[in-house]
């Protein structure tokens, strides 16, 4: 029983801990198929997944590109940045 | 330039010693710009390097550059050193040569050629989808040419 609790508490402090997002912004100097790799080969997207994230990036100026944890966002946004790609952190409800 | 094809493991392309000096020069220039960047830079190529990660709060941006920028900068200057080693020989020779760069380099040449391409947009005050014709001709060339030569080399990681 006390196992189920703990499992409880730690899905709930995840979820309390859980509202920040990746956002990647438009600009104009990234190429659309620079852009579609590094969401492949860093988020592990496939080629569909990827191109639409990239697509709408550049269609709507922002796409988010990942959700969780503040500590783990801004993880992915140092690694866009250091692909040279325009991220920063935001909140999920925002 | 002959665009990057792939070779097994290896990405190749061919460079005439002008353009190879080019581009080395162009990396060197960004290294130096990177390391001797002062913490309040307000150099916009910098800022666009290494942008302030929450928009809306400068306190949270300046705490992530903290923890943040000097090891994006040692990364991003190494990346640049990497180009300028792969580009050695072709800026030395007398005619047109041929640089191989491996899987491993090939991540630090599409990382620095974007660190390179964002600052001569800066420079030449690209903002925008529509700046496109804006700024110094001959540099608006290099720009163009440099994402001829990294759109080709994305080409190749890609399959």
């Amino acid at each position: 029983m006390s196992d189920v609790l703990e499992q409880t508490e730690l899905v709930e402090s995840t979820a309390l801990d859980s509202p920040w997002v990746t956002i990647v912004w438009n600009d104009p100097v990234n190429l659309m198929n620079y852009v579609s790799w590094v969401f492949r080969s860093y988020f592990g997207f496939s080629r569909a997944e990827a191109d639409v994230r990239m697509l709408q990036v550049h269609h709507d100026g922002r796409a988010v590109v990942a959700i969780g944890g503040r500590e783990e966002m801004e993880r992915h946004v140092e690694a866009m940045h250091d692909f040279g790609l325009w991220a920063t952190l935001g909140k999920a409800d925002e | 330039m002959k665009a990057f094809r792939r070779s097994r493991h290896q990405f190749v392309a061919v460079f005439t010693p002008d353009e190879a000096s080019t581009l080395s020069l162009l990396a060197t220039q960004v290294s130096e710009l990177i390391e001797n960047r002062s913490p309040h830079d307000s150099d916009p190529a910098l800022l666009r390097l290494l942008p302030d990660a929450y928009p809306d709060d400068a306190e949270a941006s300046a705490e992530f550059r903290r923890f943040t920028a000097d090891d994006l900068a040692t990364r991003k200057a190494a990346n640049a050193r990497r180009i300028i080693a792969d580009l050695a020989a072709a800026a030395g020779a007398t005619s047109a040569t041929v640089v191989k760069v491996d899987a491993q380099a090939a991540q630090a040449w599409v990382r620095s050629l974007t660190d390179i391409r964002l600052t001569i947009a800066a420079r030449l005050g690209i903002e925008t989808d529509d700046d496109v014709e804006s700024g110094d001709a001959v540099l608006r060339d290099l720009y163009d040419w440099l994402g001829f030569v990294q759109g080709s080399l994305v080409d190749c990681l890609d399959r």
